[in-house]
């Protein structure tokens, strides 16, 4: 290979590595000052003094805060399991078992998974209100759930399909049902499927905005993102809380994605490409 | 048909129609029912705890929205903001794929850079921008205020032409990295011969970007292109958390719009309408999408 302008690759791979970072990094460092320092005139761009003050007033002083986070965690989580268990096993049987709506029914998944979530408000407000779902996890779950599930089972179906079938054949030929099947040997063999997919899934949650700010309605109840946003009104904003909950927020998914970059990375490639 | 099958083959079909039962309820208690409900609450009047009961008026909600400037605004503006975000998304994410695919010291720590923006909430980025706009105390005045390029601060979430700019640039921002890695898993496929046959015919860098890379990234770029459009006419926590749909109305996304009618101005009814004539929009486009796909097979 002939020697290359090495110096203009490295300028734009700088260029797009700091204008990713900057909002960011503008946070972080605005959580780090005090309350003179974030409104000074000229802009202190390193915090003066630097100081933890922001992070230990949210502990003391707007624990709820810390709750909204807690609250992401139960609901991503709990989407995850659940969007996992059931769409795995629809993923199964629609990549393995030759059914007669299999086609269709793939299809029609992939069409659902585009309603925009805003036309579904109306009804699942209404709907969730008469069942005593609004301020429940269970209720969020179940609504991410669903709005997450097409991709869940879009993911691992094509990730079954590379799996090769002599070892389920040889596992039927013994007598095996097809539950056994699905979780003594599909399963162990999946795993990266399944982590690829339960990454993504754990982030859509996490970020999702209009169901949780429309079936949370309590205070105690919302989520990180839709917490957050609301706190404490529209107008006046407290930037030096609002920054440092912010951070606390985000700091799952800066882990996650940095940990599992390959893994997400693969999965939404192929998720998208399919 | 079925008569074929042996008992064997039957009873596996009930087990993978049992398999694929639970996903299929929660995706018609969560998605399928609720758009099916909006289309009858938009042909009648009712109330949203359901105290009052349902009463059909036929096609006032959709004869209302057909004289309301505001809805026409609001699919305006999102139509704006679509057409002029989606472009610059695809230039700079195909040159990030491109930028991506080359091989240099510290590659990890600047792909962890460009999928960070996608990973994180929309709605906690918008406040990450919204503070960096901020007129008084914000990064971007600061910048130009103390290097002189500009006298007076400038209100870039207080114009309504520079409020547009301001959230299709937090747009671009965010989802230029997830066009990139779709563009970039498709020109990992791309075979290395192709390049080397290239260079044996002599084709500079940009010849062969232009007939050996682009032609052959028009599968995922496609993919790419749809699944952002019908992203960016439902974008809906962005305006909320940047402007709250203003100046005005001047960043009212349709989402935007929707949810103020059916949870600000309780018009229940309306707001659904609202939602279906949104609904068509996007179905029409996500068919589009699946035919592109099937006759990409």
């Amino acid at each position: 290979m002939n020697k290359r302008p090495r110096i203009g690759l490295y300028t734009l791979v700088a260029l797009s590595v700091v204008i990713s970072f900057l909002p960011i990094v503008w946070l972080i460092l605005t959580s780090l000052k005090n309350t003179a320092g974030i409104y000074a005139w000229p802009p202190q761009y390193w915090p003066d003094p630097f100081t933890f003050d922001n992070y230990v007033k949210i502990v003391t002083e707007s624990p709820e805060l810390l709750l909204y986070v807690l609250n992401s965690f139960i609901v991503a989580l709990g989407c995850t399991l659940l969007t996992l268990t059931i769409g795995g096993l629809a993923g199964y049987a629609l990549s393995r078992i030759k059914m007669r709506w299999g086609a269709v029914l793939m299809v029609f998944i992939l069409a659902v998974s585009m309603f925009p979530p805003v036309s579904l408000l109306p009804s699942l407000f209404q709907n969730f209100l008469k069942l005593g779902l609004l301020n429940t996890y269970s209720g969020l779950i179940i609504a991410h759930a669903g709005l997450f599930l097409p991709f869940t089972v879009w993911m691992l179906a094509s990730y079954f399909r590379t799996l090769p079938p002599e070892i389920e054949e040889a596992a039927r030929m013994d007598g095996m049902g097809l539950m056994r099947i699905f979780l003594t040997i599909v399963i162990p063999l999946s795993w990266p499927g399944f982590v690829a997919t339960g990454l993504i899934v754990f982030i859509f949650s996490w970020n999702e905005f209009p169901l949780a700010l429309v079936l949370m309605t309590q205070n105690a109840m919302r989520t990180a993102p839709v917490g957050i946003s609301l706190y404490p009104g529209e107008y006046a904003f407290p930037w030096e809380t609002i920054s440092t909950a912010t951070v606390i927020a985000i700091i799952p998914i800066l882990v996650i994605t940095a940990i599992f970059q390959k893994q997400i990375v693969g999965g939404l490639t192929a998720g998208a490409g399919k | 048909m079925m008569s074929s099958l042996s008992p064997l083959d039957r009873r596996r079909q009930q087990t993978g129609l049992a398999f694929v039962t639970p996903t299929l309820l929660v995706i018609s208690l969560i998605l399928v029912y609720p758009i099916l409900q909006s289309i009858v609450l938009s042909f009648g009047s009712s109330s949203i705890d359901g105290s009052e009961p349902y009463r059909f008026v036929g096609l006032k909600h959709y004869m209302t929205l057909a004289g309301d400037d505001r809805f026409w605004n609001s699919l305006w503006v999102t139509l704006t903001f679509t057409a002029l975000s989606i472009p610059l998304e695809l230039i700079l994410g195909v040159g990030l794929a491109v930028l991506m695919n080359e091989h240099f010291r510290g590659k990890g720590l600047a792909r962890l850079a460009v999928l960070f923006p996608w990973a994180l909430p929309t709605a906690l980025n918008t406040l990450m921008w919204r503070w960096m706009y901020n007129a008084d105390y914000g990064l971007f005045n600061a910048v130009a205020l103390q290097s002189g390029i500009v006298e007076r601060p400038i209100n870039w979430l207080g114009d309504e032409t520079l409020a547009m700019m301001s959230m299709v640039i937090v747009s671009v921002w965010k989802t230029s990295s997830f066009m990139a890695l779709i563009i970039l898993a498709g020109l990992q496929s791309i075979p290395r011969e192709l390049y080397e046959a290239g260079r044996m015919d002599g084709m500079s860098k940009w010849q062969e970007f232009r007939e050996i890379t682009l032609p052959l990234l028009r599968g995922p770029i496609l993919v790419a292109l749809i699944v952002r459009s019908m992203d960016a006419l439902r974008t809906f926590e962005l305006p909320f958390n940047l402007t709250d749909g203003g100046p005005v109305t001047a960043t009212e996304s349709l989402s935007l719009y929707a949810y103020k009618v059916i949870f600000d101005f309780i018009e229940f009814n309306y707001g659904a309408s609202i939602v279906v004539v949104q609904f068509l929009v996007i179905f029409v486009m996500s068919l589009a999408y699946i035919f592109t796909l099937r006759n990409k097979d």
